[in-house]
């Protein structure tokens, strides 16, 4: 008990959020009034930290709001929805549920996340409920998928990994299920479902009435490839698979991208390995249970800058977090076994898995689908998926993989895919504009700084010029950018990073490793394109005069100590 | 009660009174009452009503209360001041300053700004305008008075950076403060309370202004002012199918009131009027008759007879001059000269003299004298229709839409005495669909200025909410200032099923009705078809239906509120 009292962070000035949360009614708040609200497009102020539980982010189009302000309009709200599907896997009749209600919602727009989930942008507020129960009846939801809570479960998608990918992956729908939310309020608010008479069905040992004290998001790896960024993650499971058994998992905590400019008590942060848990699901399932629980009780819930689980496993230790993981479920963990990383990437193209399916990963570039005047990759998309041949796989490098194809199938589906040009698209496009990510940012995501996915197409073409210069084209690089710190977009488990500041102006990070096993550091700051260009010029000219073969970008530019000290 | 002598004296004194006299007389005798039971005899207090003028009748304070915000939060604050002062009988205009006129602040006495930073120390994009016009060169605010309230982070290196400099700044060209910056953290709402509380408090040490003379309204001719335009904006946003102008313009020492229209001759296109001369070969500068007075022809052409669209009496008249067959037809007089010329200038002069005047365009001002002194606001919907499948722009709502800042428009004032705001305690309800808005706006705006007692219901519809919302954001304000007690829209295109204002009031039947028991007055504004007519049917069976009469007793209640002025319309 003693410990406790003395571990407990000082919580009495709690965060808005938390009263928020507390005083919600099970996440109803005034949600089912605001959403009648005639006078605006909003929903009620706090409401808007209720509605991420429900799977939305309230935003508002940032280059009308001047231009609607001289208008006397209100800023141009509309919701983000987010679905939680966990390990990313969407039948075909789920896809083409998804496109129609892209058509008659949203933008239009189908965004492949870094969560190995789609989001769908643009939603009017009136059009919120019918685009819910269009998800529902076709099997899907959005519970979970923002706030407090477990998040999507993320799990390595290509079954080519491994003879037993389909063992690992279902590993992903049961955490998420064990780990959902116990309030009725999602289907009451969005779904008319009758309000529940009895309180009691809704309690909730694991989140209470406050839930966790910020987001908490859990991967699994299946190395070697380690496309899924296990360890930036708050909780890293990594298979250790033996002569196709799986033995257990590697269990890691503490990883999370997120940083605020000019806060130095904020930092990116891989997750930190503990133990191993063996195959067994009793043992598996309490060991992710009592580490949120943990988290729950034991983390900030004054300053959600610095509430994520890494910040309370560096401020208690890890030592102390695994003493407490045993106390809470009876057993220690066993010591980590060893497990090895030499890749992050999506497999593109197609690919054959050991039981004779097919599988063909297309480039989307930023995880958009959409027809644009270069390619209908949103037609493809639907005309494949209305063949019924292909199970749609996101992965959490905003990509796609079209799935599980019989043999039979293949030449129907590589026909349509040639037809669109989806193919010559794919290969043509270069090693690092497959690897690069970027986040949303401007104009709808009220967080960023700076541009993300409107930019970093054209910073890429700038970058290939460069790397051709110096005979560098075929280098896989990963580069990343982001719009503000928050590491949506892993910026800092990239080999060249970009994290926005300013209008047009990046932090430049380098020294990641290409595994996503070290994370990069501040190299030079609030640089413009021609600056950018400038330094990386130089750079790759350093690199490919100097360089060890075979060695990284990544590796070369942390010998070289190419970092901020 | 009175004695007959005193009678007569009070009705001799009514009778000769104009309206402002006697709502000052009103708050007079209040006063005076107020004061006691030996004030009332007190002489002096009745022989010289002058010298005491200001006391029952002492103007309220009038604070502006502007707000800079990138996440609403400075906002909110604001919202939640305004609302408090106005609790105090303190007359606090709410405004967002990325909509505040920036030639306003020279007249600005009281200004209470709530400022954000961002976190590059820059001031929010909304409030860029403001910011760079405070520091421009030249500009002196001697009068003002004024107090800053600065929002920020902490966790940022230049903390509440442009709160302190628009506080800095605002003293350097001039003003006093009230008191001293305050500067807040993310956590900022006991600070921010605090500050306001020590504003009130300052406001109500301050000495009040003086109040304004009594104002005695002049008799209403057809005067003609000429007013620049202020500002020229289309209310409704990209994607929307109609184009609702918002106009400004500048009128100082014009009188209206609330209800009242403006009244605008348009002019015709010049170049049309070019090439009718040209075509005819006829003197620009010849001086032709027109109702008793002599005009060069260019000018007549112009601004005095209409030669766009000629109504069909006018084409069989000039059948008539031309001899010839003409199908009787909407036409316009280039075309018909083209089509059918006239033999020479003679016969062009006979054919002058047949056109109809140029017809003036009434607008409902959507601007109240209260709110918004010296200026008058339009609300103009660019007038579109297809002519042999051509589309085509109503001549005034088109020029009106083209005017830009600078640019001068003649016009009068057109009163609408019927359309009058009742007694500040009575309860309104306001039907206003599209532009039907205007002079609801203005009742609005006064009641909120004046601090009106009475209830104010709002019914606004248009097509889409995203783009066709008219004054949106100052109907939020209004609604959680208080002053609108209640708001229903419909957006007819939003859904399958068409959505108008009479479906609302229908779903608002009971409560509706409740009012209208109460006293309250109906308003309409709008189309005459079908709208005015969908909204006098649904008002008889809500009538109906929720007094539990048939339909001969509704007609009669409908008529009842007719005649005492309870129900009155204002539609086109």
């Amino acid at each position: 008990m003693s410990t406790e009292v003395n571990n407990m962070i000082e919580n009495k000035n709690l965060s808005d959020t938390e009263r928020i949360k507390q005083a919600s009614d099970g996440l109803r708040g005034t949600l089912a009034e605001t959403l009648l609200d005639e006078l605006t497009g909003a929903i009620g102020e706090d409401d808007k930290s209720l509605v991420k539980f429900h799977g939305m982010y309230q935003q508002d189009d940032r280059d009308r709001r001047e231009e609607r302000a001289a208008k006397k309009l209100e800023r141009l709200w509309s919701f983000m929805i987010r679905l939680r599907i966990p390990g990313g896997l969407l039948t075909p009749e789920q896809y083409i549920a998804l496109h129609h209600i892209a058509g008659e919602n949203s933008t239009g727009t189908i965004k492949i996340t870094t969560r190995q989930t789609i989001q769908l942008h643009g939603l009017l507020k009136h059009r919120v409920k019918p685009t819910i129960s269009a998800f529902n009846a076709a099997g899907l939801d959005s519970i979970s998928a923002c706030g407090d809570v477990n998040r999507n479960v993320t799990c390595a998608a290509h079954p080519m990994q491994s003879a037993i990918h389909e063992q690992v992956h279902s590993y992903a729908a049961r955490i998420s299920r064990m780990l959902l939310p116990k309030t009725k309020a999602y289907y009451e608010i969005w779904l008319d479902q009758e309000k529940l008479t009895d309180k009691k069905e809704e309690e909730d040992p694991l989140y209470q009435d406050r839930y966790l004290p910020r987001k908490f998001k859990i991967g699994i790896g299946i190395p070697p490839n380690n496309e899924v960024d296990v360890l930036t993650n708050d909780l890293g499971l990594i298979a250790v698979i033996n002569n196709d058994r799986l033995e257990g998992f590697n269990v890691a905590i503490g990883g999370g991208l997120g940083a605020t400019h000019g806060n130095p008590d904020t930092y990116p942060r891989l997750a930190t390995v503990i133990g191993f848990v063996p195959a067994d699901d009793d043992r598996l399932f309490k060991t992710i249970y009592e580490i949120i629980t943990i988290q729950r009780d034991y983390g900030n819930r004054s300053d959600r800058k610095l509430s994520r689980l890494k910040y309370t496993l560096d401020r208690l230790g890890a030592d102390w977090y695994k003493q407490e993981l045993t106390r809470r479920t009876g057993f220690e963990l066993e010591p980590p076994r060893p497990y090895f990383f030499n890749e992050r990437k999506d497999l593109y193209g197609w690919q054959q898995n050991h039981q004779g399916l097919w599988y063909y990963t297309p480039f989307i570039e930023n995880g958009r689908i959409l027809d644009d005047e270069k390619l209908a990759l949103k037609t493809a998309l639907f005309e494949i998926a209305q063949t019924g041949k292909a199970n749609f796989r996101f992965t959490t490098n905003q990509g796609l993989i079209l799935a599980d194809i019989r043999k039979k199938d293949k030449n129907l589906v590589n026909g349509i895919l040639e037809k669109f040009g989806i193919l010559a698209h794919t290969e043509t496009a270069s090693a690092i504009r497959k690897n690069s990510i970027a986040c949303v940012a401007l104009p709808t995501c009220p967080l960023a700084l700076a541009e993300g996915q409107r930019y970093l197409p054209t910073l890429i073409g700038h970058i290939e010029v460069l790397l051709a210069a110096h005979d560098l084209s075929n280098e896989e690089m990963i580069i990343r950018m982001t719009g503000c710190p928050n590491g949506c977009g892993r910026p800092y488990a990239a080999e060249i990073g970009f994290v926005g500041t300013a209008p047009g102006r990046y932090n430049l990070y380098l020294g990641g490793d290409h595994e996503g096993t070290r994370l990069n550091r501040l190299y030079k700051e609030n640089l413009d394109e021609a600056a950018i260009l400038r330094e990386l010029g130089l750079l790759f000219w350093l690199y490919k005069k100097e360089r060890i073969t075979g060695e990284r970008f990544g590796d070369f530019a942390f010998r070289q100590r190419w970092y901020k000290i | 009660m009175l004695t007959t002598p005193k009678m007569n004296m009070m009705k001799e004194l009514i009778a000769g009174s104009s309206r402002e006299e006697l709502i000052w007389l009103s708050g007079y005798l209040a006063g005076v009452v107020a004061q006691g039971p030996g004030a009332v005899s007190a002489p002096a207090a009745v022989a010289a009503p002058q010298s005491t003028a200001a006391e029952p009748s002492a103007a309220p304070l009038r604070i502006t209360i502007a707000y800079g915000t990138e996440t609403g939060n400075a906002k909110r604050l604001a919202t939640d001041f305004a609302a408090r002062a106005k609790k105090k009988g303190i007359q606090a205009k709410l405004v967002g300053l990325e909509q505040y006129r920036l030639g306003d602040l020279t007249k600005e006495e009281y200004l209470l700004t709530v400022i954000s930073t961002q976190g590059d120390g820059e001031p929010p994009a909304a409030a860029k305008k403001f910011y760079d016009h405070i520091h421009q060169n030249g500009l002196r605010l001697d009068r003002l008075k004024y107090g800053v309230l600065a929002l920020g982070d902490t966790a940022y290196p230049l903390f509440c950076k442009a709160g302190e400099d628009v506080d800095q700044q605002l003293q350097k060209i001039g003003g006093q403060r009230l008191l001293s910056l305050q500067k807040c953290d993310t956590d900022y709402e006991s600070e921010a309370s605090k500050w306001f509380d020590s504003v009130l408090q300052q406001l109500n040490h301050a000495p009040t202004l003086a109040a304004a003379p009594v104002v005695i309204a002049k008799p209403h001719t057809k005067k003609t002012y000429t007013g620049a335009i202020l500002t020229n904006t289309n209310l409704n946003d990209h994607g929307s199918g109609k184009q609702t102008w918002h106009l400004e313009i500048e009128a100082e020492g014009v009188e209206y009131q609330p209800g009242d229209s403006l009244g605008i001759v348009p002019e015709n296109p010049a170049v049309l009027v070019e090439a009718i001369i040209a075509l005819t070969g006829a003197d620009a500068n010849q001086l032709l008759p027109h109702r008793s007075e002599e005009w060069p022809l260019a000018h007549l052409l112009r601004r005095r007879l209409n030669i766009v669209y000629l109504p069909e009496r006018v084409v069989k008249k000039y059948a008539g001059i031309v001899q010839q067959d003409i199908p009787e037809t909407k036409i316009g007089l280039l075309d018909l000269l083209k089509i059918y010329p006239v033999h020479d200038t003679r016969q062009f002069h006979a054919v002058v003299a047949i056109l109809e005047p140029l017809a003036p365009r009434l607008y409902s001002i959507s601007s109240s004298p209260e709110a918004h002194p010296g200026e008058i606001h339009l609300t103009v919907a660019r007038d579109r229709f297809a002519v042999n499948g051509e589309t085509k722009f109503g001549l005034c709502s088109d020029g009106l839409s083209q005017l830009t800042p600078g640019q001068t428009i003649e016009f009068y004032i057109h009163p609408n005495s019927q359309f009058r705001l009742p007694a500040p305690d009575t309860d309104i309800i306001m039907i206003g669909p599209g532009t039907g808005i205007a002079p609801f706006r203005s009742f609005i705006a006064e009641r909120d200025s004046r601090g009106s007692q009475g209830k104010n219901w709002l019914f606004f519809g248009d097509r889409r909410f995203t783009t066709d919302f008219l004054y949106q954001t100052e109907i939020q304000d209004w609604a959680m200032t208080g002053v609108l007690t209640r708001v229903n829209t419909a957006f007819s295109r939003d859904q399958k099923e068409k959505v108008y204002v009479q479906h609302r009031m229908r779903q608002n039947a009971t409560e509706l009705f409740a009012w209208l028991q109460s006293g309250a007055h109906v308003f309409v504004c709008g189309a005459k078809q079908p709208m005015s007519v969908d909204v006098e049917d649904t008002l008889l069976s809500i009538i109906q239906k929720e007094g539990n009469k048939n339909a001969a007793q509704a007609q009669a209640y409908l008529d009842e509120l007719k005649e005492t002025g309870r129900y009155v319309k204002d539609v086109y």
